[in-house]
């Protein structure tokens, strides 16, 4: 009788356990055949996967449950290395060790050690946010292969269908394999610049977890938990532990804090000013406090550092009513002038409104360009024209903005903010 | 007994969508436990051979041609009849994903006294 019985249920112990530890196979493998393998790799990991599931389901889990999935995978490895003897077309790295049955179980073994995962999942990074790789596949590829999502699932996240998606990853592949982008973490002055793609794809990947118009609010959560997991990868590595990875973990940790308390029981959106603070979550708020300090140890200032200093403000603030937003304001002048994007002068003029006046918030407002079709924007000026008592206006922007958003939380709160307007006339 | 066939549209399966089907397969094994229906079972690895002919000589791959012929595995459950049995394995998880259970009766032989 085979039957173990199961200690706890499995999702209690072993949240996510498959997702993370497919991303993690995925890098190993592809380190252990060369990137130009990943299809091969990935194939791997799904049968590892598929083998755990129709054994875990009848005998229970394992006492070490990934320590069970690196060992089947190391062996479908060694499998396909012997079976298949394309040496020449692996990492040539490693392929002078696979060679011989004396050194090619230790090698294998050698690349499964925690720090080598982890320097695996570090090269994989890079990879996916190589140069020749457009941006749009770049997060695609990542959630893929780092994250373990399908594509049903990125296509899910961003509202997309999944031809869309597979188009994306297809086309990367390609470029991989066209432009033979190897797993390396790039050395000297290449390093900032591909370590900049690499940060902002995972506050890419944030954001839209963070401001999804996805109604999904399960994958939302998840797309934050990955950029998360990543970017606290990368301070653990020497090479990627800059002053501005932590700003950016450190910004993440402020916005993560406050997810729990963005919407009510019903799914409703609940604005910043009607949050219960004691839903923010303190211990990342803490972890968000350490990390901005650790990455503020130089005077080196990126874009992140900015923004999680303002989200600190935002964090630390008693009540809506006693946020520093004079201090807030000036923080976005100075994102402002090292990032003149239409959206940061956006976030600028809604501070200015309350660290001056809705006066001149509307001016700032009526002075940028191209975020016509923002709905962000017609929120944000039929805000500012309710505060001026121009109902009027006020109703004609927040109906343009429900036009523009396709999230169901996002309509329903400007349907009620248009019936404001309305029963003050 | 409880035949387990099929459900290979797991394949195409993400990583979370396994891991939250083999959930629902530990779930429902827990649930029998404790209900004391459950005796025993066995996933059974894919592939295998198919033997016949006079002194075996004819060894084949097996007559799974088909990912819906696949035996996944067996259970071996406790039920007062056939009709109860029947009840019991429309709660199999594999039934979700394209699978299907059969149930067949263990013959109980009677010696004489």
């Amino acid at each position: 009788m085979a039957f173990v019985q199961p200690k706890e249920t499995i999702q209690s112990t072993i949240d996510h356990l498959f997702r993370h530890e497919s991303g993690k196979m995925v890098s190993v493998l592809s380190r252990l055949l060369g990137l130009q393998n990943l299809e091969t790799a990935q194939d791997i990991v799904q049968d590892t996967l598929l083998q755990a599931m129709n054994t875990w389901g009848f005998n229970g889990v394992p006492e070490n449950p990934p320590a069970w999935l690196y060992r089947v995978a190391k062996n479908k490895a060694i499998d396909f290395l012997r079976r298949e003897k394309k040496f020449k077309e692996i990492s040539p790295q490693y392929s002078y060790l696979l060679q011989s049955e004396y050194s090619l179980a230790s090698t294998v073994n050698n690349l499964f050690l925690e720090n080598e995962i982890q320097d695996s999942q570090l090269r994989m990074m890079f990879a996916c946010t190589h140069p020749a790789i457009a941006e749009e596949s770049q997060v695609a590829l990542t959630l893929k292969t780092l994250c373990g999502l399908s594509t049903g699932e990125i296509a899910r996240a961003f509202l997309t269908n999944e031809e869309t998606i597979s188009k994306r990853i297809y086309r990367a592949k390609e470029k991989i394999k066209a432009e033979k982008i190897e797993l390396t973490v790039p050395q000297g002055v290449e390093l900032p610049e591909r370590l900049d793609v690499v940060l902002k794809s995972l506050y890419l990947l944030f954001n839209e977890g963070y401001n999804s118009s996805n109604p999904d609010k399960l994958i939302r959560e998840d797309l934050c938990e990955e950029a998360m997991r990543l970017a606290f990868l990368l301070t653990t590595h020497g090479v990627t532990n800059l002053p501005k990875t932590n700003a950016l973990l450190s910004l993440m940790c402020f916005q993560a804090s406050r997810l729990q308390a963005r919407l009510d029981d019903e799914g409703n959106i609940v604005l910043l000013k009607y949050q219960s603070r004691s839903k923010w979550h303190q211990p990342l708020i803490k972890r968000g406090i350490a990390y901005l300090e650790i990455a503020s140890a130089t005077p080196e200032i990126s874009s992140y550092h900015l923004e999680a200093a303002i989200a600190s403000l935002h964090a630390s603030a008693p009540s809506f009513e006693q946020t520093d937003w004079k201090s807030i304001y000036h923080l976005y002048e100075l994102l402002y002038e090292i990032q003149p994007a239409p959206i940061v002068a956006l976030n600028k003029a809604i501070a200015c409104a309350y660290a001056i006046s809705n006066q001149s918030a509307l001016s700032q407002l009526l002075l940028i360009k191209g975020l016509d079709n923002y709905y962000l924007y017609h929120t944000s000026m039929g805000e500012i024209y309710f505060g001026l008592k121009e109902r009027q206006k006020a109703k004609d922007h927040y109906e343009k903005a429900l036009l523009l958003t396709a999230s169901r939380p996002e309509q329903q709160l400007l349907i009620n903010k248009i019936n404001n307007c309305e029963a003050g006339q | 007994m409880f035949i387990f066939q099929g459900g290979q549209r797991m394949n195409n399966q993400s990583p979370e969508e396994m891991q939250s089907h083999m959930g629902k397969w530990m779930a429902w094994i827990d649930k029998l436990n404790k209900t004391g229906q459950y005796v025993s079972g066995e996933p059974l690895l894919p592939g295998g051979k198919l033997v016949s002919g006079k002194n075996g000589n004819s060894v084949t791959d097996g007559p799974y041609t088909e990912g819906k012929e696949v035996v996944g595995g067996y259970f071996v459950i406790s039920a007062r009849d056939l009709k109860e049995a029947v009840e019991i394995s429309k709660e199999c998880p594999g039934l979700e994903v394209g699978g299907s259970v059969q149930v067949r009766q263990v013959m109980k032989i009677e010696v004489p006294a």
